[in-house]
């Protein structure tokens, strides 16, 4: 997952990033809180998608239900599972939604081929566990743990990287929302979930999809799909501002033009989606056209621009940074790209998409 | 009294609610209803006590348009209610919009639709402020739920839509008109209240107008002379109801909406999840208890968060989805957009927009007038002779014979039982010009109610087929069989020249369609309809211009990302290629095909090594029928692979054979060298792929072929005698294989040395 904020690069978790707002939805939070919770629901929400009014900014643009399911189902004894697309904002929405719930987005486990159980559940300071034997002094709680013994939400990325035992180990958590830790005596050795525990997994429908889940552990949670932003004209938007501040932080000393911004943009999402605006179906990349992609090409743009010919950026620099966006997993997609250069660009009218087609030879190979 | 305006979003149960309040309340004189004035004289029809969902179906036709539109219907809609109501309370009832056919109404298919693109901007807003999806969320959680304090909140929203957005020269003539009858029944009325329901935008602007101006009764429009035109009911159902699509729209769902009307929020809530589990049940899903409990609980949740006090009808959808879906979506939920909901929805999905959206289908009074259709069906027959009934010939070649096939054609398409057609022509490029048809002579029954139904397509035959046809091209896709058919039943129809909508619906279903060789079939035929056919009546029709441009650019992409080695020749796609190069050397001039880009692809594809060798002779043999100059012999010789050069010669000879036949291009004496050349091995491996090349050729050319072989080997004899050999070809060419097996065996066990007999 990429996130669009580069503004620093020590990010700060959400919730120290946007304290100032969680703040001011608290102090005006009058809705009734589920257990265990920091905000209530329509606080939380509106952390999510903005409120003018008290100055929180709108921080994930896609459909409000999606938000609204997500939050009720966090509520619920169900976890929540986000699945899409890489760079659809999977991995922020679940930073957001658990700072606004748990007032904590920390609580991650990070999957991978690597993960084990250990860094979902607890291990042991050797020296102390050697010393002293198994206690709670010598127990170095992982996320899981620390998550249901203080009922907060816990975070675990890219769930079907792990392999599935490991993914497994979830199962009794998220059903009976009880840890048992066999090493310790007495009532150490069980760890209950207070309320406010749940989990928000991420999962990417690229990697290895959903399919490599156990149907156990599937029917533990609901699923929401992200997708890439429906509406050209906020994504539009979104591309602008985030290249335009990319750029500014680049010494860039002009804007990135709209008419080429408005092709780029046009490009990513035709090839995202394997249709055309106008209905003609083409074959899908197998490289990401993700929002934040469009960002980086509208970015790689500028500066071409401004540092080789001391301008903004024009459509045959589009070209020439496209092909290591789109062909980055095979060179099939290259030729992919050079079919709809060739093939569509030429059916539309305007002077950056004549551009874009005359340019097209700039592709390698 | 005064008169009370009532602003309504048409099909809002919320609204029909208030109509219906309001007018028991004052129990007016006079109801005006937002309606098409023409058909204010027999508002008696509509109130015989059909079962909704019915429509007023309005056609116009004059030399520049053809225009037909409906004012659907439900028992639910404010329109409807406001009828029923004020007839109850003895009221005086009037439509007091301009009729359908009026051009400040022509942009419209559904009178009723509502997602109008300006005030787009405005609802935009609103939605983002109250932070849902769309206007549809939007509406319902303003106003269908919670029904406190309606009217105040009605009248801000409307307000404020009118306010921020410009109406349109179209509306402000509609509204002046409206006005005119509103001071009309209010100077009638005296000191009795009169009620107007129209919609809410049209509220601010009507009660502005209805302040000053006379106050004679206006008259109702009449089309200009020479003009055709009518409006009559017919029966209507919730399907067609949800399937206007974008800002001819009206509010989704209507079986919601029934339902809602009929019982509140939580009964509808209630029914509607039965109904999907029931749904989803019976195609062999899981739904658990588990699962249902769940989903309560989400839409209790949902219902809470977003303030209802009920559960909304999004509520119900998102707490189903969560609960049911468990895996990630390939579409958008389709409730979160205005739109046509993708067919690759997840089937749990595609069961509750079912659901929601219902089958219902209205049903007339017996005593409706019947539509115009039926008149018109019945004296077409009886012009054409075909009343009788019995089995007939019918020739297309004959002006009356044409006239015969085309009305009965248009009745078969139209689904009225009773005319079945035996045998006849069935794909444009067959010479059949006799069709005979069996028409069941005693079904009056049957083939009343289905002309009645079928009366909501249209006013005439014509017309109503080509309706119909439209309606079945919507549903195809991107199927291009159904869509070739479709055309086809156009073409036998007679139908064509009707519609743009059926070209329009042709050409989006070609663009996504991926299937090289039925897309090349189906040029094949147009093509020859376009260019050649005058018994039907199709040559130089615009709609077959339409499909085979659609055909050649869509052909032109998808041969280009055809990818894939060594493989026998694909004959479809080689007949694909070739209906390409005929439409581009045939159409290419009067429909505006680009040459220059069809022969760059050309190039490109017969250059590319990731290209099947068929598909690069026969892009190369397209770039050389399009005037590129490329060397074909050494093209051939770029292909002398054993494995691929039958296969690249198959593409070369499908698309452009008489480059062999050239003897300036010497291509006939490279293949003589190449397979000379070839090893006894190679020439095996190449041989059958060679000779379903070399089938391309009819037998004089394979004459003349043999011919200079013969010739420049130094032979003499007759080149007839050398096609005809006494065994099958195939045959000596696997007895040799096993010579040489059983050679090779008999030298590697030393029992005798390689053979020498090489000469043939």
């Amino acid at each position: 997952m990429t996130h669009d904020d580069t503004t620093d690069h020590q990010r700060p978790p959400a919730e120290v990033r946007f304290a100032g707002e969680l703040e001011r939805l608290r102090e005006n939070d009058t809705g009734p809180r589920p257990p265990g919770w920091a905000l209530s629901l329509t606080a939380a929400r509106r952390f999510v998608v903005g409120d003018e009014a008290l100055g929180v900014t709108r921080k994930f643009v896609g459909d409000t239900s999606l938000i609204d399911r997500a939050l009720v189902t966090l509520a619920t004894s169900r976890g929540l599972m986000l699945v899409g697309e890489p760079g659809t904002a999977k991995s922020l929405l679940s930073e957001l939604v658990a700072a606004a719930v748990s007032g904590t987005s920390t609580l991650t486990i990070q999957g991978g081929a690597a993960t084990t159980e250990d860094q979902i559940k607890y291990s042991w300071n050797y020296a102390l566990l050697v010393s002293e034997g198994p206690s709670t002094r010598s127990l170095v709680p992982a996320p899981l743990l620390e998550g249901m013994a203080a009922g907060k939400v816990v975070r675990f990325e890219e769930i079907t990287r792990c392999p599935l035992e490991v993914q497994d180990s979830l199962l009794s958590p998220l059903s009976d929302r009880v840890l048992a830790i066999p090493e310790l005596a007495g009532p150490d050795a069980m760890v209950f979930a207070r309320e406010g525990f749940n989990v928000i997994a991420t999962a990417n429908t690229r990697d290895r999809g959903v399919n490599e889940m156990s149907a156990a552990l599937k029917r533990r949670f609901n699923f929401e799909t992200v997708f890439p932003i429906a509406d050209f004209a906020t994504e539009l938007e979104l591309v602008e501002a985030e290249a335009g501040r990319l750029l500014e932080r680049s010494g860039v000393g002009v804007a990135p033009r709209r008419d080429v911004l408005e092709v780029l943009v046009t490009t990513f999402r035709e090839l995202r989606n394997a249709t055309t605006e106008d209905g003609r179906t083409m074959d899908r990349l197998s490289s990401v056209m993700s929002t934040a992609e469009a960002v980086s090409v509208a970015h790689a743009v500028g500066v071409r621009g401004w540092f080789l010919r001391g301008e903004a950026g024009e459509a045959a620099d589009i070209v020439a940074c496209l092909a290591g966006t789109a062909a980055k997993d095979s060179p099939d997609d290259l030729t992919r790209l050079r079919r709809y250069l060739e093939q569509q660009a030429p059916r539309r009218d305007g002077e950056q998409w004549r551009a874009l087609h005359a340019a097209r030879h700039l592709l390698p190979g | 009294m005064g008169v009370a305006f009532v602003g309504v979003r048409h099909h809002s149960p919320a609204c029909a609610r208030l109509v219906r309040a309001t007018i028991e309340r004052l129990r007016p004189a006079y109801v005006l209803v937002e309606g098409p004035a023409d058909f204010g004289s027999r508002l008696g029809e509509l109130l015989l006590g059909h079962e909704p969902p019915v429509a007023i179906f309005s056609y116009y036709r004059d030399a520049e348009r053809v225009h037909a539109s409906w004012s659907p219907f439900c028992a639910y809609s404010p329109e409807w209610v406001a009828l029923h109501a004020g007839r109850a309370a003895g009221a005086e009832l009037r439509f007091i919009d301009l009729p359908a056919w009026h051009p400040a109404l022509a942009e419209r298919r559904n009178r009723y639709a509502d997602a109008e693109r300006r005030y787009a901007e405005v609802t935009d807003r609103l939605c983002r402020e109250f932070a849902v999806d769309n206007t549809d969320v939007l509406w319902d959680h303003l106003f269908e739920i919670d029904a406190d304090d309606l009217p105040e909140r009605l009248g801000a929203y409307f307000a404020l839509l009118r306010g921020e957005s410009g109406a349109g020269p179209d509306d402000t003539a509609r509204e002046s008109y409206m006005a005119e009858w509103v001071r009309a029944a209010e100077a009638d009325a005296g000191d009795r209240p009169v009620v107007v329901v129209t919609g809410g935008f049209h509220k601010p602007a009507l009660e502005a107008l209805a302040r000053e101006g006379g106050t004679a009764w206006p008259g109702v429009p009449a089309p200009r002379d020479g003009a055709s035109g009518g409006s009559f009911l017919v029966p209507y159902s919730f399907r067609r109801l949800d399937a206007f699509t974008g800002y001819q729209s009206g509010m989704p769902s209507p079986e919601y909406y029934q339902r809602l009307w009929e019982g509140g929020p939580d009964a509808a809530a209630g029914a509607l999840t039965e109904a999907v589990v029931a749904r989803l049940r019976g195609r062999g899903q899981v739904v658990s208890t588990a699962d249902l409990i769940a989903a309560r609980t989400l839409t209790e949740g949902l219902t809470r968060l977003r303030g209802h006090r009920s559960p909304a009808r999004t509520d119900l959808l998102d707490g189903l989805v969560s609960a049911l879906v468990t895996s990630d979506l390939d579409e958008r939920l389709p409730w979160t957009a205005r739109g046509v909901p993708a067919s690759a929805s997840h089937p749990a999905v595609a069961e509750m927009v079912a659901a929601l959206s219902g089958e219902r289908v209205g049903r007339l009074h017996p005593g409706t007038p019947a539509p115009p259709l039926v008149y018109d069906a019945a004296a077409e027959l009886e012009r054409l002779g075909l009343d009788r009934g019995g089995r007939l010939a019918v020739k297309l070649t004959e002006k009356r014979g044409l006239e015969r096939s085309r009305a009965l054609h248009r009745l078969r398409v139209l689904g009225v039982p009773g005319f079945d057609r035996e045998s006849g022509p069935d794909t444009g490029a067959d010479l059949v010009l006799e069709e005979r048809w069996w028409v069941a002579p005693h079904d009056a029954a049957s083939r009343m109610s289905a002309l009645v139904e079928a009366g909501a397509y249209g006013p005439t035959l014509l017309d109503a087929a080509a309706a119909a046809l439209e309606e079945r091209m919507a549903l195809a896709g991107a199927d291009m069989g159904v869509l070739a058919a479709v055309l086809f039943d156009a073409a036998l129809c007679g139908c064509a020249g009707q519609s743009e909508r059926i070209a329009a619906g042709i050409a989006a279903g070609i663009a996504g369609s991926s299937d090289v060789a039925a897309l090349g079939v189906a040029l094949e035929v147009v093509l020859g309809l376009w260019r050649h056919d005058r018994v039907l009546g199709t040559a130089r029709s615009p709609l077959l211009g339409t499909v085979i441009e659609e055909c050649a650019v869509r052909l032109l992409w998808l041969v280009e990302g055809v990818r894939g080695g060594a493989a026998p020749a694909d004959l479809g796609r080689l007949r694909a290629v070739a209906a390409l190069r005929d439409a581009l050397l045939h159409a290419a001039a009067p429909l505006g095909l680009d040459r220059a880009a069809a022969l760059a692809v050309g190039r490109r594809v017969a250059a590319d090594p990731d290209a099947p060798p068929d598909l690069r002779g026969a892009a190369f043999g397209l770039a050389r029928s399009l005037g590129d100059t490329g060397d074909t012999a050494r093209a051939v010789r770029g292909a002398a692979s054993p494995r691929v050069l039958g296969d690249w010669l198959a593409g070369l000879f499908a698309l452009a054979r008489e480059e062999v036949l050239d003897p300036a291009a010497a291509v006939l004496a490279v293949l003589d060298e190449l397979v000379a050349a070839a090893g006894e091995e190679d020439f095996l491996v190449a041989l059958p792929a060679l000779r379903q090349a070399f089938a391309f050729f009819p037998p004089r050319e394979r004459e003349t072929i043999a011919r200079g072989l013969m010739e420049r080997r130094g032979v003499r004899g007759s080149a007839r005698a050398l096609l005809r050999s006494p065994a099958d070809p195939m045959a000596v060419a696997e007895a040799r294989a096993l010579e040489a097996r059983v050679d090779a065996a008999l030298a590697a066990a030393g029992l005798t040395g390689p053979t020498g007999d090489e000469e043939s």
